[in-house]
């Protein structure tokens, strides 16, 4: 059944602006944090207090909250639903953002206090679960991108839940497998959760973006069936000591993933629009990276790799190349468009208004892109050659390039 | 030129904003009537359904409509279907996109 041409399902502008400028704040924190820690990166020493807080800052206050955000506006665009409750979405804004703010903060800190502010983020994300369970519900095409969110969504609880136990046990102590919760809780939040998301709404985002008509998605079904079960197989090593777990786990991941680069790689080819827009093929470009690291992650396996600091650098990289550059890339064209809607749109057939493209300084996004990539090549070698200076350099040209990507951003808005 | 060419001719001046190019050379003006009281119907749809700015979009061409000599009331119908490809866009449209 088609929608209904006059149904609206616009977000009020100001619930997902929310929380994107949280989440610039967050980036541009956490990098610098990671700045300033560098000397123990460059001893392979990931599992300390000052990283724990930036990757918190990095992924909690960063990703989260902008996908989350990024859902508040999507998910009435890809599924034409009106979100659940606006209000209850605001609410859900400051209690998921004062709960990373002290959840990150206290990582670094004092941990063991980082169980309070753990309580307040499962919170606020248990209710952004239940905003978009309540929105979903309403859904009623059921395409494959409904399937890649609910089993996105699926992910993010099991990884807040495995979240939970681990500061749990730094304040209180007492739940077993410590470790292997850690493992899970990394797989489900950032391969479970975020890769999904991105998986899902890459369906409805590249063909807008690239104007794209008559592909086919036909294997978006296998890709997620496939992820999924990788996933699981993947976790799973985590708690049984079955010698092949691990690898079947690596492979379907590999194979699930692939399947949905040939699919982003058929809507490209159909695509009308030739010439791109940067920031989006600095997305695309995230896609290759993603699947580049399962590649290497898989190579890992199958050779018996377990050196702990060379999984620790391919962990990162696959947080800072596939899932921070998508949504980093993304953002220089969701923010826009709320933008513009919100200043613009009524103002369109009486005047002339600028384009999205107009919007943004796209000569600054392909500097700012270019230093992104070569601030973490630059970190890579920097930790191949053990050199301290040169991984100060680049984390420095890390943190200053966060800092200018957000205050683009914000001069949208300012506009 | 009768009511309903003066109105084609307005939409060439609803450009839009993702795509920088105007909605009749996208191929998403499905038709223009007129009755004999100027009363303008406007049928036409979006590249991509559920797209947020679809209501910008539509109150763009009432605007512009409005502007144009003897028109009276003016309706713009959306609709999904016959759903858009890009086969409706004008040869000057594909050549904008793809050079």
């Amino acid at each position: 059944m088609m929608p209904r041409a006059d149904m609206k399902t616009d977000t009020n502008i100001t619930l997902p602006l929310s929380f994107i400028v949280y989440g610039l704040i967050a980036l541009i924190l956490s990098q610098f944090i990671l700045f300033f820690s560098s000397s123990s990166l460059l001893s392979g020493q990931f599992r300390i207090p000052e990283i724990w807080m930036s990757a918190h800052f990095l992924l909690l206050g960063f990703a989260l909250m902008v996908a989350m955000g990024a859902m508040y506006q999507l998910v009435p665009v890809a599924f034409l639903v009106q979100i659940w409750n606006e209000k209850f979405g605001f609410v859900q804004f400051f209690m998921t953002a004062f709960g990373i703010l002290f959840l990150s903060a206290m990582l670094g800190i004092k941990p063991n206090f980082a169980v309070y502010g753990g309580i307040l983020t499962v919170i606020g994300v248990f209710m952004f679960l239940l905003q978009m369970e309540r929105t979903m519900k309403k859904v009623e095409k059921k395409s494959m991108m409904y399937y890649f969110v609910i089993a996105s969504l699926s992910f993010l609880l099991l990884a807040i839940l495995a979240g939970f136990l681990l500061v749990w046990n730094f304040a209180f102590g007492g739940i077993p497998n410590h470790e292997a919760i850690l493992y899970t809780h990394m797989t489900f939040g950032v391969a479970g959760w975020f890769t999904l998301l991105i998986f899902g709404f890459s369906y409805k985002l590249v063909p807008m973006f690239s104007l794209s008509h008559g592909f086919s998605m036909k294997r978006a079904k296998p890709s997620l069936i496939i992820y999924i079960a990788g996933l699981s197989f993947l976790v799973a090593s985590f708690w049984l000591p079955v010698s092949f777990l691990d690898i079947l786990g690596w492979m379907l991941l590999w194979a699930g993933f692939g399947l949905f680069v040939l699919d982003i790689k058929e809507i490209l080819q159909k695509r009308v629009k030739k010439k791109l827009d940067k920031p989006f093929i600095f997305s695309l470009i995230a896609i290759g990276s993603g699947f580049l690291i399962h590649t290497i992650a898989l190579g890992f396996s199958l050779f018996a790799v377990h050196h702990r600091d060379i999984w620790s650098w391919l962990i990162f990289l696959y947080i800072m190349i596939w899932i921070i550059f998508s949504i980093i890339g993304y953002l220089y064209k969701i923010v826009p468009f709320l933008w513009w809607t919100h200043k613009y749109a009524d103002r369109i057939g009486k005047e002339k208004v600028p384009t999205l493209k107009e919007m943004m300084n796209e000569k600054l996004s392909i500097y700012l892109f270019i230093l992104f990539s070569v601030a973490i090549i630059g970190i890579i070698i920097s930790f191949s050659f053990a050199s301290g200076k040169l991984l100060f350099i680049f984390l420095g040209i890390l943190a200053f390039t966060s800092l200018v990507y957000g205050m683009s951003i914000i001069k949208v808005l300012v506009q | 030129m009768d009511i309903v060419e003066k109105v084609q001719e307005a939409l060439y001046d609803v450009i839009d904003p993702e795509l920088g190019i105007n909605i009749v050379d996208l191929g998403l003006v499905y038709g223009v009537g007129a009755d004999d009281e100027g009363n303008i119907t406007i049928t036409m749809t979006l590249t991509t359904p559920g797209c947020p700015m679809h209501d910008s979009i539509a109150a763009g061409v009432e605007h512009r409509v409005s502007q144009v000599e003897g028109v009276q009331d003016i309706h713009v119908d959306l609709v999904w279907e016959p759903a858009w490809n890009p086969s409706k866009m004008s040869d000057r449209a594909k050549e904008m996109l793809w050079g």
